[in-house]
């Protein structure tokens, strides 16, 4: 393993899977019990359902708030109504990742890359640099439009239509760009080992227009105090463990793109962007701000006119990997163990496991009203967490 | 002396009860019913006393027949000795004939209290409250004897407005309202008793310290200064109380609350009746003490006995089931003590109000307090609406509902019904100054009920007409259109199966969020929250509870907790102060 | 206030929106549209046998190149009983049953300018009380087993059941369709569906 070791629990914790407890750049075979705390409910509150379907949130998950009318008590965010039950193990490296492509497909390019990344850990696999290039692409675009749908979220949740259409009018543009770039609009079946079917050439001439676009919308929605109240001092957290543009927002310099070399970010020119607010205005900000610098780091990638096409033989490797890379939301890991060419074992951490909770901590004395721009401005996505991966 | 007669079949009541309990109280209603009858024989305006507080005697007496054996042998007689003394203090002619009627009904009201006890203080807390005003009462009583020169104890003119301050502090006590101050004793205590018990204490025994007060009002120099105290009093205690009754979650302090709101009104009025500077208004605010206080005793023993037969003491206890009889007649209890047409409570809200405003315009700077307590009044009969629907529904529609009549149910179904009919014959003993009409629009002469203030009307009402149009709309429209047809689906919970119910507590906690500084809720028994107004009801326990401590050998060794010796202790203290009466 | 007011921002943009389903789509991904092709196929979830496609159960994972090609034709998905009665006005509920998120991005992409659907008077409903369609994505879950079958309940007659993608129809290569064959109306195919193939299934299943 390259950039994971076992050791004592040190640095920063990400999470527990089935077998193991992950630190920054270590893991641990104890695994760490987190404490979530239990809601006390006093006589004159009562449990606001929300969810598991209703208008207003984009995936199946069960919100019970517990108020006594207005403030929000506690709130316990339930992801199991559509836990779905993927099964890998036993199954080649190919077959595991049409089903890990479809944990989350929103960020299916941020899992299957950081999926393959943990393979090739695995399989000590050499990648040549320029696939290497092309799948930070992938992910940074991929990383464009999800921060575009979560401040599309936020000004839907402020009621501002025209934002909100000129949002999604770019939103799409920018998934018929990926379309035309690598022919699926969700990045499935593109990556491969050492592999990628997604073209890099004129990606960035075609997104400037969409970046254009955005900075006006940005700047519109800077302007306007009705958006910016609805955001400052909502939702303030201060989770010192949280993850993603939640951690950078509240001034934690957390980003695996700096802290691990699984993809070469550090010759890119990134540097992780901080603000210290810790409220939803701040996780706005950090999104709108990186959409403008993962363009930039687009930019720095030269395409390269052909990818050599490298077979493996992988059929009698073994090994076992992980990795870690930051997905838009934060940080995703993939932990495998693979022999003579099949998946014996996976673990995986989702960002938005780690964004729950910060998110439950934030909401706690904030009121009805709050809820939804807090609730977007997490970037939560159900499906990563809702999953029973085996 | 003749009229002492009417006590005899209520002193044979008590002890038939002590014999059989049912007997008992056929004998009590019927002891009521004949004093109701000799109330008309010479018909006086304090004769009217007599008429409310025997019209609920029959009713609690009637439902008693059929509740309350679990309480044991005890709740009869004193149910019976209760109101014995209350018959004792409305025949009553001097200071201490009426002390002894006092006395009476505080001591065997505390066994009825002590009877339901689950904790201990509501009792204790009961006899400490009782005793304050008995000083108090006392002690106007001796001033007045002083001003007389030492030579009567009989109600008579005096020249001071101090025995009626004493008096009227004493009676307020016993109302619920101590001064400036909203305290709890009355719903903690009220609300404690078996429900017939809570029905008398309620309706009749409060209104015995309104009569007290009128009784003495009429007999001493009115001051407008103590006339704006009392409507200030009174005017706090509307606000307050009818602000609690809406948060409070027990059923019967709900009332107990509600009882003390419509004693403000009431208070409200005696104090105009000081500050009203002309014969007609002092009338109209004679009239309208008594249509309140009607309507406040019987609607309020038709809300507790309702809330009786409900089962119910705490909202969210397990209740009986509720039959479309016990419905109807607790609607319109709670309905008149909302002030709503077409009950005598509607009447009642609408007089005072126009009492208020008709001071507002002919009573020169007075008119402020006048339009502050009118509003202030109006604002408390609104939160009165809405604790009243939660009484009504988490006490009759949230239980099940069952065919056939109880005898519970009959009983609250006939005051319901009662109380239409005294909004109906409201024409007949509002007198003949008030009376009015409108033939231009046929509304014939001796039809309208009209607030004066001089020979012109200031404004009017007519409740047979009220009470007409009302039925022939609601029966055409029913006869045109029949049931509506509804259709019920199951409720969408965001796809969940639906848990949660619409409790008590969140019914009110608008209110409670909104004036949480206000209020300042604290936990009370089975977590349930009550209001705690201020420091002033935690020092009460607290002292309430050093006291017992106290007294906790005395007790023991003498009193032991056994009914028979408050019985003995009741009677001496009954026969003692009768003895001094007739001696002197 | 360097720009103004967002109404004029909106108006200054002009018509976005494209000329769909009067016109051919305007930029549609290859690897969501129909593939035709013939020989072997090395198929995941079986969706070509015999040399024939069956959209229902195809995700779209390029393994049956280079036999096999998408052709760009969108109108990949089958209506069963058409319902004039939504003509004028549609109104859809969009229920997740286990889908990945890209099936509720991409519906949720129809209300982008591009599409427009409200032009077309089709809405998203916030509550199944109001819907006249409810829009299943994802597969079979246990979960929400009781929420779908609660909503179905929930809507007035008359109704219609639109399945979107290849999970919630076939189950995909994640595990089992969200309902029986039979028990929908609409089958909408693709992994996930584009947005104009989404379109076009709900125009038509209107009987437009």
């Amino acid at each position: 393993m390259y950039w994971y070791e076992e050791g004592k629990p040190d640095g920063r914790f990400i999470g527990n899977t089935k077998k193991y407890s992950i630190y920054g750049s270590h893991y641990n075979s104890t695994i760490e019990v987190v404490h979530e705390k239990p809601p006390e409910r006093k006589p004159e509150e009562f449990i606001f359902a929300y969810g598991p379907s209703t208008g207003g949130l984009m995936e199946s998950v069960g919100l019970d708030i517990l108020t006594p009318g207005e403030k929000i008590t506690s709130i316990s965010v339930d992801p199991t109504y559509k836990l779905r039950k993927i099964k890998v193990t036993g199954m080649g490296i190919q077959d595991a990742l049409l089903r890990i492509e479809r944990i989350n497909g929103f960020h299916s390019a941020s899992h299957a890359i950081c999926f393959l990344r943990a393979v090739e850990d695995a399989l000590q696999i050499e990648v040549p640099e320029e696939v290497q290039f092309n799948r930070i692409a992938q992910i940074e675009a991929e990383r464009i439009r999800s921060h575009l749908l979560v401040i599309q979220k936020l000004a839907e949740s402020a009621g501002f239509g025209v934002p909100v259409n000129q949002l999604s009018m770019i939103r799409e543009k920018v998934s018929r760009i990926i379309g035309t770039q690598c022919g699926h609009r969700y990045f499935f079946a593109v990556n491969e080992i050492g592999k990628s079917r997604f073209m890099i050439d004129k990606l960035q001439e075609k997104l400037l227009e969409v970046i254009g676009e955005f900075r006006m919308i940005s700047e519109g929605l800077m302007e306007s105090k009705l958006f910016l109240n609805r955001l400052q001092n909502n939702g303030i957290n201060r989770d010192p463990e949280s993850t993603g543009p939640a951690a950078r927002g509240a001034g934690i310099r957390h980003d695996a793109r700096n802290e691990l070399p699984v993809l070469p970010y550090e010759q890119l020119d990134y540097f992780p962007i901080v603000r210290d607010e810790g409220d939803a205005f701040s996780r706005f900000m950090i999104r709108s701000d990186e959409i403008f610098q993962s363009y930039d780091i687009i930019k720095n990638i030269h395409a390269s006119k052909s990818i050599e096409r490298l077979d493996y033989d992988l059929q009698k490797m073994g090994g076992t990997g992980m990795a870690r890379i930051e997905s838009p939301s934060g940080d995703l890991f993939y932990s495998v163990e693979i022999e003579k060419g099949n998946v014996v074992d996976i673990g995986m951490i989702s960002p938005s496991w780690r964004n729950v909770l910060s998110f439950r901590r934030s909401m706690e004395g904030n009121i009805f009203t709050d809820f939804h721009f807090n609730w977007e401005s997490f970037g939560i996505w159900i499906s990563e967490l809702g999953v029973d991966l085996s | 002396m003749i009229s002492w007669l009417f006590l005899a079949p209520f002193a044979v009541s008590v002890a038939v009860s002590i014999w059989n309990r049912k007997a008992g109280y056929v004998a009590l209603a019927v002891s009521s019913a004949i004093i109701l009858a000799g109330s008309f024989i010479h018909f006086d305006y304090i004769d009217s006393f007599v008429v409310i507080a025997s019209l609920v005697w029959i009713f609690s007496s009637w439902f008693s027949v059929s509740y309350g054996e679990k309480y044991g042998r005890w709740l009869a007689p004193m149910f019976g000795s209760t109101i014995f003394g209350m018959v004792v203090i409305l025949l009553s002619r001097n200071y201490l004939e009426f002390l002894a009627g006092w006395e009476t009904m505080s001591i065997s009201s505390y066994v009825l209290i002590a009877m339901n006890r689950k904790n201990d203080y509501p009792p204790f807390v009961f006899m400490a409250f009782s005793e304050l005003s008995t000083v108090l009462i006392v002690a106007g009583a001796i001033y007045s004897f002083y001003l007389t020169g030492g030579t009567t104890i009989a109600f008579t003119k005096v020249d001071s407005v101090i025995p009626l301050v004493l008096f009227t502090l004493g009676a307020l006590v016993k109302m619920g309202m101590v001064p400036f101050m909203i305290s709890e004793w009355l719903p903690i205590a009220h609300g404690n008793a078996p429900a017939n018990g809570s029905a008398i204490l309620s309706a009749t025994m409060t209104l015995m310290g309104v009569f007290g007060i009128v009784r003495l009002m009429l007999l001493s120099p009115l001051s407008q200064v103590f006339g704006v105290i009392v409507i200030a009093i009174g005017v706090l205690s509307v606000i307050f109380a009818s602000l609690f009754a809406y948060v409070s979650e027990h059923a019967k302090m709900l009332a107990g609350f509600s009882t003390i709101e419509n004693n403000g009104a009431i208070l409200a009025a005696i104090g105009f009746y000081m500050i009203a500077q002309t014969a007609i208004l002092r009338d109209f605010s004679l009239v309208v003490i008594v249509i309140f206080s009607l309507s406040h005793s019987l609607s309020k023993t038709g809300l507790f006995l309702g809330i009786g037969a409900s089962g119910k003491e705490h909202f969210l206890d397990e209740g009986l089931s509720s039959s479309r009889f016990s419905r109807i007649g607790e609607v319109l209890s709670t309905a008149s003590l909302s002030g709503l047409f077409p009950t005598i409570g509607g009447l009642g809200t609408w007089m005072i109000l126009e009492m208020f405003f008709m001071g507002a315009s002919f009573l020169g700077y007075l008119g402020i307090v006048s339009i502050i307590a009118g509003s202030l009044i109006a604002i408390g009969e609104g939160f009165a609406t809405a604790a009243m629907m939660k009484a009504f529904v988490f006490t009759q529609l949230r239980n099940g509902k069952a065919r056939g009549m109880k005898n519970e149910h009959a009983v609250v179904f006939s005051i319901g019904v009662i109380l239409i009919l005294l909004f109906i014959l409201s024409p007949l003993f509002v007198g003949p100054e008030f009376l009015g009409g409108l033939p231009s629009v046929f509304v014939f002469n001796g039809f309208t009920i009209q607030s004066r203030f001089a020979a012109a009307d200031f404004g009017l009402v007519s409740p047979d007409y009220v009470f007409g149009l009302l039925a022939v709309f609601s029966l055409a429209t029913y006869a045109i259109f029949r049931k509506p047809d509804t259709r019920s689906v199951p409720v969408w919970r965001g796809g969940r199966e639906f848990t949660e119910d619409y409790t008590p507590y969140a019914f009110s906690n608008n209110i409670r969020l909104m004036l949480k500084k206000i209020l300042r809720p604290g936990i009370g028994e089975r977590s349930q929250y009550m209001a705690i107004s201020d420091g002033f009801w935690a020092f009460m326990i607290i002292l309430t509870r050093s006291y017992r401590k106290v007294a906790k050998g005395f007790t023991l060794g003498f009193m032991n907790s056994s009914i028979r010796w408050y019985m003995i202790y009741m009677i001496l203290a009954f026969m003692i102060v009768l003895l001094l009466a007739i001696l002197i | 206030m360097k720009n103004g007011i967002w109404f004029l921002k909106g108006v200054r943009k002009g018509v976005k929106t494209e000329k769909f389903p009067r016109s051919e789509p305007v930029e549609i991904a290859r690897w969501s549209t129909e593939i035709t092709g013939s020989g072997e196929a090395n198929c995941p979830t079986d969706a070509i046998t015999n040399g024939k496609w069956d959209m229902t159960k195809c995700i779209f994972c390029r393994r049956c190149l280079p036999g096999y090609e998408p052709t760009g034709k969108h109108e990949i998905f089958t209506v069963g009983e058409k319902m004039h009665q939504f003509r004028k006005s549609f109104f859809i509920y969009p229920l997740d049953s286990g889908a990945c998120g890209a099936c509720n991005t991409e519906l949720h992409a129809l209300t982008a300018p591009q599409y427009d659907m409200h032009r077309l008077g089709i809405f998203f409903t916030n509550t199944p009380r109001h819907a006249d369609a409810i829009a299943v994505m994802g597969v079979w879950t246990e979960g929400m087993e009781e929420p779908l079958k609660r909503a179905y309940d929930a809507m007035s007659d008359p109704k219609m059941i639109i399945l979107m993608g290849a999970c919630a129809i076939s189950g995909g290569i994640i595990g089992e369709g969200a309902l029986k064959s039979g028990e929908y109306n609409v089958a909408i195919a693709g992994c996930p569906p584009n947005p104009y193939t989404i379109l076009a299934a709900l125009i038509r299943a209107r009987g437009d």
